[in-house]
């Protein structure tokens, strides 16, 4: 069924479909509509939910972990400040491998205030444990909190997920998605079944103190589950597509790539815009291709690698600092590329929620054209940003 | 480089110990380092406490596993942990226990020295404290710290925390040790069986480390595993409860902190699991009518 919803409503529908059965929330821009989605699901009957109102965003991934860890299937839902509210119980949910479902509203993280599109809250998040994709548009924002379930609950990878998804750009955006069917959810992901959780009846130790003796034991055991959910997603991705007939590539996905000369590596909703910009330049006769960045947890080094095998120059985007050298993406991009001899430039735009417009991602390909014909660039572009000379 | 290890048990002050001796050895003239090792903090679990000693800056950060001596502050630990452990061939064990060291199997004859430290404290300290004794012994049997050098640490170090007149009765403590400690050889019978313990490799380790009730070579592991571990191995003294004063009110059992206090049911009478007491006396504290008397529990 089409509906023309926003991406908060389109995550909602998702949750719902996933017949989710713990919901620990607190309302943040531009997350909330998504939590009051969910509260109106409940409200009406049309989910069978426990919906708890928390304190603040710590009680909030505490509450999901000790959920999770009693056998329930948990959603739930932050932005920016209160993703790093949560910050230590995120490292908490990890390595205890509990398969929670959180999608991030994506928004600047203070200072300064703002209500923005940008990655640097969820950037934050990087080594937790939690997988993390991002998503381009409000139909994958839905179809991944689907494909998140049955990831995290796969028992190769038992890792919490983080979807990402442009606050304002997709949250507050409507568009024609197409509902799936629940009877088809409910074939595509079957309930919730762990081996071991909290219960009285059978007692059982999770998350308990552990001497050094056992530590590098466990950051190893959830090192290799993220490296395992690599197959997972692209099989879950595989099967996605047969049923629901909407492949999304996997851990990355391509545009033009087959004789690309010069790309660009996007995230999130610039990839959208960033299609019809290839589609420009290839009317002009410039070979550009595009490469989608889905997962940047697990990191798709292997992909990215055969992806740019061809290419001559590579621009990555980025819509956050490290404060050091570039945005992370960049960073993680060139350290997969080692050994490759491609030039890669980093091309930072849309910082704080600043449009990101075609004339920008014109200029990141053209600044790579440059770097392709071995003409000087700088390493790291700020794109749109005054007193810069890109 | 001289290298020391303590083994103590929570409470008894061998982190203290270790940083004295080397606060003492840098008033020397020396270069030294004391740096603590133990699990979560709770009264009676094992610790282990090194110091290293040198004429030049230590750089090594590691811990000591070929110690020129180790110092054990609670004799108890014999029974469960190979003290001796990586000791060099000519290294010397001081021990706080009121045998003698021919009396005292280590698994291999080696130069020992013994004293109790234990009634030195309780007669001096009134509190089973023996890290200050401990240290007199130290330097008589090893000669690397001179008595003097620490007694003028321990004044300053217990003294600034515990005040003047503690601080001074701490080095008393330890002059007494060093004049009263017994130099020998230790006895070698006793097979040494490297404790078991629990080591999966991360292929082997449950699933984010969430554990059932399981049985292992090395014991219970999970929840209930505690059972196993017999905590009242260093209670310096146990509860003796009169039966004729005993009123049973039940306070002694309200107040266990252990819970090591049992009703037998129907029988009107109480128990004590002495496998679990600590030896801590608050039952004996609260008990309105003294039923309660603390003896010591290895006389």
């Amino acid at each position: 069924m089409k509906k023309v919803i926003t991406g908060d409503h389109a995550v909602a529908i998702g949750a719902k479909l996933c017949r989710v059965e713990v919901v620990p929330a607190y309302p943040i821009t531009p997350q909330t509509l998504i939590i009051e989605h969910i509260a109106d699901f409940i409200n009406d009957g049309e989910l069978d939910a426990k919906f708890l109102t928390m304190e603040s965003e710590h009680s909030v991934m505490s509450a999901a972990a000790a959920a999770s860890a009693a056998g329930a299937r948990v959603f739930t839902a932050t932005s920016s400040q209160g993703l790093a509210f949560m910050h230590e119980m995120l490292y908490a949910t990890a390595p205890f491998r509990l398969p929670v479902v959180m999608p991030d509203a994506s928004r600047t993280l203070a200072g300064p205030p703002g209500i923005w599109c940008e990655y640097n809250d969820s950037m934050g998040a990087r080594d937790s444990g939690w997988l993390q994709l991002y998503v381009e548009d409000n139909q994958e924002a839905l179809d991944m909190v689907i494909q998140s379930f049955r990831i995290a609950e796969d028992k190769r990878v038992l890792l919490p997920v983080m979807p990402c998804l442009d606050g304002f750009v997709l949250t507050h955006t409507v568009e024609p998605v197409d509902v799936p069917e629940q009877e088809k959810v409910d074939s595509f992901l079957p309930s919730y079944k762990p081996d071991i959780i909290l219960d009285p009846a059978r007692p059982a130790m999770i998350g308990a103190f552990m001497p050094a003796e056992y530590i590098m034991e466990l950051r190893r055991q959830t090192a290799g589950a993220v490296e395992s959910s690599k197959e997972v997603i692209q099989e879950i991705n595989g099967k996605f597509a047969k049923e629901f007939g909407r492949d999304y590539g996997g851990l990355i996905d391509t545009y033009r790539m087959d004789d690309a000369d010069i790309a660009l590596i996007t995230m999130g909703t610039v990839t959208s815009t960033s299609r019809e910009v290839v589609d420009e330049l290839r009317q002009k006769g410039e070979k550009a291709g595009l490469i989608k960045l889905r997962f940047f947890r697990p990191f798709p080094s292997e992909e990215l690698r055969k992806a740019v095998a061809q290419v001559s120059a590579l621009g990555v985007f980025d819509r956050s600092v490290s404060y050091h050298g570039g945005g992370q993406v960049y960073n993680e991009v060139r350290s997969a590329l080692f050994g490759m001899t491609i030039p890669v430039i980093n091309h930072l735009a849309g910082l704080g929620g600043r449009d990101v417009t075609k004339e920008q991602i014109m200029k990141m390909f053209e600044l790579t054209r440059k770097a392709a014909k071995g003409e000087k660039v700088n390493q790291i572009n700020w794109h749109g940003t005054r007193g810069e000379t890109v | 480089m001289y290298e020391v290890r303590f083994h103590g048990r929570g409470g008894q002050g061998a982190v203290m110990a270790a940083q004295t001796l080397a606060e003492a050895a840098v008033n020397e003239g020396n270069y030294a380092v004391a740096f603590p090792f133990f699990g979560a903090e709770r009264r009676g679990a094992p610790v282990l406490a090194f110091t290293r000693i040198d004429s030049k800056k230590i750089f090594s950060k590691t811990q000591v596993y070929n110690p020129d001596c180790v110092v054990v502050l609670d004799d108890s630990l014999l029974d469960t942990i190979d003290v001796v452990s990586g000791l060099k061939p000519e290294g010397i064990a001081v021990i706080n226990s009121k045998e003698k060291p021919e009396d005292i199997d280590l698994g291999k004859t080696i130069n020992t020295a013994t004293v109790d430290a234990v009634s030195i404290a309780l007669e001096i300290l009134k509190a089973p404290i023996t890290n200050t004794a401990i240290l007199g012994a130290f330097a008589k049997a090893t000669g690397i710290i001179k008595i003097e050098s620490l007694e003028e640490s321990i004044k300053r170090k217990f003294g600034e925390k515990l005040g003047e007149k503690t601080g001074e009765k701490n080095a008393l403590a330890a002059r007494t040790a060093y004049e009263k400690t017994v130099m020998g050889k230790s006895r070698g019978i006793k097979k040494l069986e490297a404790r078991k313990q629990w080591l999966p490799t991360y292929q082997e380790m449950p699933v984010g480390g969430s554990l059932i009730e399981s049985k292992t070579d090395a014991g219970l592991i999970g929840p209930g595993s505690f059972i196993e571990n017999k905590v009242s191995g260093w209670a310096t003294y146990r509860p003796l409860r009169d039966r004729e004063k005993c009123v049973m009110c039940l306070l002694c059992w309200f107040y266990c902190p252990e819970g090591t206090i049992h009703r037998i049911s129907n029988k009107g009478d109480l128990m004590t699991n002495y496998d679990y007491c600590k030896g801590c006396g608050v039952c004996a504290n609260e008990c309105p009518v003294d039923a309660i008397k603390m003896v010591r529990a290895r006389a």
